[in-house]
């Protein structure tokens, strides 16, 4: 509500800058800090690798940053960074780009069950936000939440979990993507509908093929706490990060 | 016109200028030797600029060929080739050479520019696009007038000088009414 009043009056909200200028310049500085971003798309279109590079250019400007791995062990995602241009090692050594295998956290807490109760949807929020205090971490990515949905089953479960992390998280200043998979024919953005419904924003990496080529494309369609270009993008990923052009519209295009 | 001539226009011109260099089809060689000649020898070193060449016309092998028989200098300049895949004509990869599938493929012209511009973010940029003709194949005229738009203003604001290469006689109507629009002079050579 305080972030209704303050935009009424032209207050502007600070900004987390992701460091991938394209993006940047869509949303007009960067996401409000605090927000908690759904990134989306089918498998291959970037999620994870737009994730990364928002992490590190976090880590490179002295925020520390957070990656919860659910599905690929983080081993394997560091091996990912490395042909990027501007990955330093050394971010890790000094702390700043902290890396948790998901498993390992439900292992510690005793969840072990496929399906978790409200009790234990607590505790494992609890446990990801006392990190984030701890480690005082400011950017924090989930990959995928998708993943920790199929734990969870239930809409309300799914609504319980996504908004008590995201009141935590924005409470400590912390923005967050939460990494959303669907298959490419899906109609709406997330898995189950809820995660769409209460995230801050939504960012869609997508495949697009225009008379027999085929383009990665993002699009942000919301983002609660600025303006922003609702346009499709074009994007490239290159060792020196995320690069991205408009869509052009003059030729007709197909979804695919 | 002759390459001096040319390149005393061009240097009249400051960083972040976007030219029309419409070369005559009347022999055309001759014309187009002594365009490049004025851009690449003359101009292009007294700014010390550093190239983005983009050929949609001649694959960029036979292009670095034609330069060096000129003695120009080729290790300023990086290719952004959109001809040789649809050619058949990669087989020979070059270095500085970005390829790209297809001059359908209008963003991932912008995208591999975009590339360039941040890799050599420290020095003075030449652009030169040969050619909007060989765009205009194909390409249909609504969506190359998108792209020449967005290209220019976005070299423009990076302070790139531009150069995009025609020939006089083919440019229809619509291509030279998309042309005056993005560039601040036009030079022909004949
Ligand atoms: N720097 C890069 N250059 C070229 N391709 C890349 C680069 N980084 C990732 N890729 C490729 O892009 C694809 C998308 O990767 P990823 O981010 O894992 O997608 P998602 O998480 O959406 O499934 C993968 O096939 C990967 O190999
Ligand atoms: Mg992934």
């Amino acid at each position: 509500m305080t972030d209704v009043l303050a935009e009424k009056r032209g207050i502007q909200r600070e900004r987390c800058k992701t460091g991938i200028e394209g993006l940047d310049n869509i949303l007009n500085g960067g996401i409000p800090r605090g927000n908690t971003i759904l990134v989306t798309g089918s498998c291959g279109t970037g999620k994870t690798t737009l994730s990364l590079e928002f992490l590190v250019h976090g880590a490179l400007s002295g925020e520390k940053c957070l990656f919860i791995s659910v599905t690929e062990p983080s081993s394997k995602l560091l091996a990912n960074l490395i042909p990027y241009e501007f990955f330093d090692d050394r971010l890790i050594e000094q702390g700043l780009l902290v890396f948790i295998d998901m498993p390992a956290l439900y292992e510690r807490l005793g969840l072990r069950k496929t399906e978790f109760t409200f009790e234990e949807i607590h505790m494992l929020v609890n446990a990801i936000s006392g990190i984030v205090r701890e480690l005082q971490i400011k950017r924090l990515v989930i990959d995928s939440i998708t993943s920790v949905c199929f734990q969870l089953k239930t809409e309300e479960k799914i609504r319980e979990f996504i908004l008590k992390l995201g009141k935590a998280l924005s409470d400590f200043g912390c923005t967050s993507l939460l990494v959303s998979e669907i298959s490419p024919a899906e109609q709406r953005y997330s898995m189950y509908g809820v995660e769409e419904a209460i995230a801050d924003g939504i960012i869609i990496l997508g495949n697009l093929e225009r008379k027999g080529d085929l383009l990665r494309t993002m699009q942000v369609v919301k983002m609660r706490g600025t303006s922003h270009s609702r346009a499709k993008y074009v994007l490239d990923l290159t060792p020196i990060g995320i690069l991205l052009v408009p869509l052009l519209k003059g030729g007709m295009g197909a979804e695919k | 016109m002759n390459s001096t001539e040319v390149a005393e226009r061009l240097k009249s011109m400051p960083d972040g200028s976007s030219i029309a260099l419409k070369i005559g089809e009347t022999n055309f060689a001759d014309n187009y030797v002594a365009a490049l000649n004025g851009v690449l020898k003359e101009f292009m070193p007294e700014r010390r600029y550093t190239c983005i060449y983009v050929t949609t016309t001649t694959p960029s092998h036979l292009c670095k060929n034609l330069f060096e028989m000129f003695e120009m200098d080729v290790s300023n300049i990086y290719f952004v080739d959109a001809i040789s895949h649809i050619m058949m004509n990669v087989s020979t990869q070059m270095e500085r050479t970005t390829y790209i599938e297809s001059p359908t493929m209008l963003e991932n012209i912008l995208l591999k520019i975009e590339f360039l511009l941040k890799k050599l973010a420290n020095e003075n940029k030449l652009l030169i696009l040969d050619s909007i003709n060989t765009l205009a194949i194909h390409n249909g005229n609504r969506i190359l007038a998108e792209f020449l738009h967005i290209l220019v203003n976005n070299l423009k604001s990076k302070g790139v000088f531009t150069i995009i290469l025609g020939v006089e006689e083919r440019n229809s109507d619509e291509i030279s009414n998309m042309l005056s629009l993005v560039c601040d002079d036009t030079i022909v050579v004949k």
